[in-house]
């Protein structure tokens, strides 16, 4: 295994019955959209399982990234499926405050 | 005390994959300046959208390069991302551009967040852009007031 840079964007996947978890680390930013996206895309359309974000090892997120969760948001609304953050960073959930996509990411039971 | 203020310039490719070292020198500066965590991450925001705007509307596919000037005040740190290219005719409507909070999610717009959030996360945000000279993003925050905000 080749030691990963700390700020190095990742993105991991975990599947249950229920749901399906994508846990980001990194930066999120321009450069890595298209990486992003790319993950994202073949569980944006399994309206069977909840779709989550776990954040807990993101370090920054730009416009960009705040972009693809949109789409994803409309995307998921649009078949009546959920879609949820978790674990989100203090100054991550600023930026989602600020901009107003806080209030469309499904609510998260906080037991786990 | 030194009146005048201390310049660090930076001069990169246009190109997604250097906006992170932009960051990683505003950090080492805006530390070195005393400002706050939570400040460093508002600025390393705003910095990067700047220049995220130039990297995606400035030079279509001709890459070009941007200009990072970080002017060290006294208790004032500005950025300056300056670039040469087309200049963006998103920039009028990104100053139209609002936030989410009161829309519906069918009518929500992807993109434009970006200008929104270097003006809340600066104290101040100036943008110029002459047709087909190029656009210059100059913002600033200042140490005393955003002690005094917190």
């Amino acid at each position: 295994m080749t030691t990963n840079k700390n700020e190095k964007f990742n993105a991991v996947t975990q599947m249950d019955e229920q749901s399906c978890t994508v846990f980001v680390s990194g930066e999120m930013d321009l450069s890595v959209a298209p990486d992003f996206r790319l993950v994202m895309e073949p569980l944006v359309g399994n309206a069977e399982q909840d779709l989550i974000v776990n954040m807990k090892d993101l370090k920054y997120i730009d416009s960009t990234g705040i972009g693809i969760l949109l789409s994803i948001l409309k995307a998921r609304h649009g078949m009546n499926a959920s879609f949820a953050v978790e674990e989100v960073p203090s100054n991550i959930q600023k930026l989602f405050e600020m901009t107003g996509i806080a209030k469309f990411f499904a609510p998260q039971e906080n037991s786990h | 005390m030194k009146a005048d203020t201390q310049k660090v310039i930076l001069n990169l490719p246009a190109t997604a994959e250097f906006v992170d070292v932009v960051r990683l020198n505003l950090y080492g500066i805006a530390s070195k300046m005393g400002f706050s965590y939570e400040d460093i991450e508002d600025m390393k925001v705003a910095v990067s959208e700047a220049c995220n705007n130039s990297v995606l509307y400035a030079y279509g596919q001709d890459g070009g390069h941007i200009d990072v000037i970080f002017e060290i005040g006294e208790d004032t740190l500005s950025i300056i991302v300056e670039d040469e290219g087309e200049s963006f005719e998103t920039v009028k409507e990104m100053a139209d551009q609002t936030t989410l909070h009161d829309k519906e999610l069918s009518d929500v717009q992807i993109g434009g967040l970006g200008f929104y959030l270097m003006q809340a996360l600066m104290d101040d945000v100036r943008i110029e852009n002459v047709a087909g000279q190029g656009t210059r993003v100059t913002m600033s925050k200042s140490l005393a007031r955003s002690e005094e905000r917190v």
